[in-house]
């Protein structure tokens, strides 16, 4: 884990950065969510993978990309719920007292 | 956190050029990351002794392969290998090097090539063992057929190393080790080579031993050629010592005469037992030829020339059962010189007086017995004598004053007779030569002196 980030340091920067911008965009965004279905979907996909990774089932190359895929979501996800905590909290001290 | 999880239902758009960022890391960095784990690996592993050592690298996965020489290393190697940071998957395809039963090793020489096969129990040992072929005989090509294999010996490499020592006094042979077990065989370069490797095998380490050693040696060779055009006797090959030598050399130049004796001999052991005493006749025979060769080998003498008349090479050949020692093979190819032409009574004086001047006809102390060493001379004479068939030869016999008049007188008449039976015996009509003893009343010298009575001991011819 630790070479891989030593290694690949500059992706996972740039993976932060991309989750910041997402979580910003996200609280304001008229974009339409993800449903609770596939979010459920998601996430057993997301379970699946981290299994296969952590069991070094997937040979080879298909396993040090699934690997490196693994850990470049980490920052993206860090970054969204980072961005969209400061969005929110930048949106509600702008808003007009009620 | 209710919002968040609200707000997580829109953060799938940035998945897309997340995944696009992924793509492109992996295309970029696989090669890398793959040197780099090689790289690792096989640094991991540097300073363990393997053979054939194979790393290959897919994606953080290293396939290692290598031959190791205990399990011990094999396992260490492993680890290593699994404990570099980033490797996630070692591929085990390591094994032990195969032990060898018996463990055989060798070394061959051919005329210009040393092969060493068989087994070595490490790379070092087998790089150490080229490295001393390369020092101990050079100039030679070294070739390399030896296995990596388990199973040596204790001490193997010094017993490889003192028996890589021997190839450079082999002329071709093999040296071997099976085991503990040493066997040798082969032809030895020089004289005493033979017995050379012998002593150094008495410093074999301990646990070996020789099971067999079939080294030969050369030939024991001596040598003499008699060039008549540059008036030479060239001596070569070897002597047993250097009294055999002084011998030798002695005897050439009394029985060579008027030959220069160069003295190419060396001494060596070696020489088969009676050597002396068939060497020194051998020389006598030469020494009766105008011209020839001798070779003494082994037990072999050879010896082949051109006699100076007809009778002489009958004499020598019938001469030679009993002047050669029993255990040697004497093969004579004895033939006769053309005869030159005839000369009149003046010139047949002069090359008598040019011969004696050169040598003079000895005899045995205090007595008329011909001295062997003059048998060459005496065979020139006889050729003079053939030269001159006309001609009345008186044989005159001298002495110097020790002793009674008339015991040197009878002395003098008795040797001038056997200079003239010998005459006779070669063919020559005896009622052309007469024998007459002067006693030591015809001095030619100062019979004080040691030099003027030796000289006063004479043979003489003189042409009527």
């Amino acid at each position: 884990m630790a070479y891989l980030i030593a290694f690949h340091w500059g992706w996972l920067l740039a993976s932060l950065l991309l989750g910041l911008g997402m979580g910003w965009i996200a609280v304001v965004s008229r974009v339409r969510p993800v449903s609770s279905r596939w979010m459920l979907i998601l996430s057993v996909l997301a379970a699946i993978l981290v299994a296969l990774a952590l069991t070094r089932i997937v040979p080879g190359r298909f396993g040090y990309w699934l690997d490196l895929l693994l850990l470049m979501f980490v920052p993206y996800l860090v970054g969204c719920a980072i961005g969209s905590q400061l969005r929110d909290w930048v949106v509600r001290r702008t808003m007009p007292p009620v | 956190m209710r919002g968040l999880f609200r707000w997580s239902g829109k953060w799938w758009p940035g998945v897309v050029p997340l995944v696009l960022f992924w793509a492109i890391a992996a295309w970029n960095n696989t090669a890398s990351v793959e040197a780099d784990l090689g790289g690792k690996s096989a640094a991991a592993v540097k300073d363990i002794v393997l053979d054939k050592t194979r790393i290959s690298v897919d994606g953080r996965d290293v396939t290692f392969a290598a031959d190791a020489f205990s399990e011990d290393g094999r396992h260490g190697a492993l680890i290593a290998v699994e404990t570099v940071p980033g490797v996630r998957l070692v591929n085990d395809e390591s094994r032990l090097v195969p032990e060898a039963k018996p463990f055989v090793w060798s070394a061959q020489r051919e005329v210009a090539r040393i092969t060493l096969a068989g087994n070595a129990p490490l790379p070092a040992v087998r790089a150490k063992l080229m490295d001393v072929a390369r020092d101990e005989v050079k100039g030679i090509e070294i070739s390399d057929q030896m296995n990596l294999a388990r199973g040596a010996p204790a001490h193997f490499e010094d017993a490889a190393v003192l028996l890589i020592g021997q190839i450079s006094k082999l002329k071709d042979g093999k040296v071997a080790i099976s085991d503990s077990g040493v066997t040798l065989s082969g032809m030895a370069r020089e004289l005493g080579g033979r017995e050379a490797i012998a002593a150094a095998l008495r410093n074999l380490p301990q646990g070996f031993s020789v099971s067999a050693n079939d080294v030969r040696a050369p030939p024991y060779v001596f040598q003499a050629n008699k060039d008549p055009v540059a008036v030479t006797l060239t001596l070569s090959g070897y002597v047993p010592d250097e009294n055999v030598h002084a011998a030798i050399l002695g005897s050439a130049s009394r029985k060579f005469f008027s030959e220069k004796v160069v003295d190419n001999l060396k001494t060596s052991v070696g020489a088969p037992s009676g050597f002396v005493n068939a060497a020194i006749p051998a020389l006598g025979v030469l020494s009766r030829l105008s011209t020839g060769t001798l070779v003494v080998s082994d037990r072999e003498v050879k010896i082949s020339g051109d006699a100076l008349y007809e009778a002489a090479a009958a004499q020598i050949k019938a001469g030679l059962p009993k002047d050669f020692p029993r255990d040697f093979q004497v093969k004579a190819d004895i033939s006769v010189k053309p005869a030159s032409a005839p000369v009149d009574a003046t010139v047949c004086q002069q090359l008598f007086n040019d011969l004696l001047s050169k040598a003079k006809v000895r005899f045995l102390t205090g007595r008329a017995t011909i001295d062997s060493d003059s048998a060459g001379l005496l065979d020139h004479l006889i050729e003079t004598a053939l030269r001159c068939p006309n001609a009345n030869i008186e044989i005159a016999g001298h002495t110097d004053s020790d002793g009674e008049d008339a015991a040197n007188q009878a002395l003098s008449e008795r040797r001038a007779q056997a200079v003239l039976d010998y005459f006779v015996k070669a063919g020559l009509p005896a009622d052309r030569f007469t024998a007459t003893g002067y006693g030591s009343s015809q001095p030619i010298a100062s019979n004080d002196t040691d030099d003027g009575r030796a000289q006063n001991r004479r043979i003489e011819f003189l042409v009527r």
